[in-house]
């Protein structure tokens, strides 16, 4: 079988613009989450709180005539896809571009030019539309930018799994990877959903946390928002190796299931057995995992839901895991959620520290396991999961390890 | 029973499709079989049908008590007048 290594990473989240910074604020322990600023406060019922990019100019990273076609979730991929591509150091030139896939999961897509124009249409009755408002809200919109900002014509689409689109994405593009069918791939998930419409159609869902995000804690009341992007660079380890790259970690494994129960409410089985085949996938014992960036979104049921599954998989290991949620941090985003908490799984293995989990106020009974509460820890970390189970009872896991 | 009370539990019966003197002020949502986004879609029936907001706080779907939530509902409507 063919192994895949991770070669490159971008991010753009609440905690910055570009992985180091990210990683920084992850140690740290700093969080992104405050009052958002782009809707109007009155407007919303809850706590109107999310974590929102900051002090982000599109025009610093994009020429006129692309920024006219880009909806924010595509200026975010595009923004991590080129920190993730320069780093590889891979070009795209020759044979390379047909055998390079590129794959985005993405939660809702273009949200801020959809609702623009349905404000325009059914508020202001404005009876023209701007042209471009299909190419910026169409879901595959970030895979397409980056395949033409780039030159990558192998296989490009995207997918949609909710908060696990990110971890299928990458898991597709894996399994295209050791099919022969490519050598490389340029994979993540992106969104930016802080939009009036969709907060108030979360709200409406009784899941937004009215003070912060607190993972596992007594008192944690839901999930809070927040948008960005994470990519990730793989491509075999033969060719990272042919070509000197420097070698980040290696992807070893992926799993994926799917409840088949509740449209909301998540399984303790569902996620234990996307746990489980991601282990089994990469080859790994339970016990040779040292840390698990968890789902972890906040809510009641989630971290409870969770905390199960861990211990359903990992036995008496469970408690030597240290488990962490960074949502509290770049908050719950979505479609990109997976990809930028890889990138914490893969700071951890590479720096021997784990992102904490913050605002955890004291332990919950249902939540009985290591959550890293508050501090990073410095411990060295050779294997790691980042778990997405999302709404829709969708389950997707990633395994990785130090690079060979 | 209150009329409140009275509206209530006809809308919980309906919506949960279960006998109406099934449900008594100690019930829970949990107990009356209601989970998951059944229990928020009678949240959201209760406030379409008393044109109120209710606050998350006030609607613990685990053990909040059918009781409970007509207090809820009773609290936000005199808000409701009160502001006239």
């Amino acid at each position: 079988m063919r192994r895949i290594v991770i070669t490159g990473m971008g991010g753009i989240c609440a905690l910055g613009h570009d992985v180091p910074t990210i990683w920084k604020g992850m140690t740290e322990g700093r969080s992104g989450i405050g009052p958002i600023s782009r809707i109007e406060p009155g407007q919303l019922r809850g706590g109107g709180i999310a974590a929102e990019i900051k002090d982000f100019d599109p025009t610093v990273h994009f020429d006129e005539s692309r920024l006219a076609l880009l909806d924010p979730i595509s200026q975010y991929a595009l923004v991590a896809a080129r920190e993730a591509i320069a780093q590889s150091g891979l070009r795209f030139d020759g044979e390379r571009a047909a055998r390079t896939a590129v794959v985005v999961g993405v939660g809702v897509a273009g949200e801020e030019t959809r609702e623009g124009l349905y404000r325009k249409l059914y508020a202001e009755k404005v009876g023209r539309f701007h042209p471009l408002g299909i190419v910026r809200i169409m879901t595959n919109a970030p895979a397409s930018q980056i395949s033409m900002v780039h030159g990558i014509t192998g296989p490009t689409f995207a997918v949609a799994s909710a908060c696990a689109s990110s971890n299928h994405a990458i898991s597709q593009a894996a399994l295209m990877i050791r099919a022969g069918m490519v050598d490389a791939a340029v994979v993540g998930g992106a969104e930016a959903c802080i939009t009036l419409g969709l907060m108030r159609a979360w709200e409406a869902m009784r899941v937004l946390a009215p003070d912060t995000c607190r993972p596992f804690s007594s008192g944690r009341r839901g999930l809070v928002l927040g948008e960005g992007a994470g990519m990730l660079v793989l491509e075999t380890l033969a060719s990272a190796q042919a070509r000197g790259a420097e070698i980040l970690c290696e992807l070893a494994g992926v799993g994926m299931s799917a409840d088949a129960g509740d449209i909301a409410a998540p399984s303790d089985g569902g996620a234990a057995a996307a746990m489980g085949m991601a282990l089994r996938d990469a080859g790994l014992a339970p016990e040779e995992i040292g840390y698990i960036n968890a789902h972890g979104t906040g809510t009641v049921a989630n971290d409870s839901t969770e905390t199960r599954a861990i211990h359903q998989v990992f036995g008496t290991h469970a408690r030597q895991l240290a488990i962490s949620s960074t949502k509290p941090m770049h908050g719950h985003v979505l479609g990109g959620g997976g990809a930028l908490e890889l990138l914490a799984a893969i700071g951890t293995i590479r720096h021997g520290v784990v992102p904490p989990t913050l605002n955890y106020l004291g332990p919950d009974p249902a939540c009985d396991l290591d959550y890293v509460p508050n501090e990073a820890r410095e411990t060295k970390v050779d294997a790691a999961l980042s778990n997405s189970f999302a709404f829709g009872g969708l389950n997707a896991v990633v395994a990785i390890r130090r690079a060979p | 029973m209150s009329t409140v009370q009275q509206e209530t539990f006809d809308i919980i019966a309906k919506q949960a499709k279960i006998e109406l003197d099934t449900i008594t002020p100690e019930s829970t949502l949990k107990d009356l079989g209601i989970a998951s986004l059944d229990a928020i879609e009678v949240i959201f029936d209760l406030e379409e049908h008393f044109d109120i907001n209710l606050p998350n706080e006030d609607t613990d779907m685990e053990n909040g008590t059918v009781g409970l939530l007509v207090e809820a509902i009773e609290r936000q409507l005199a808000q409701k007048n009160a502001q006239g």
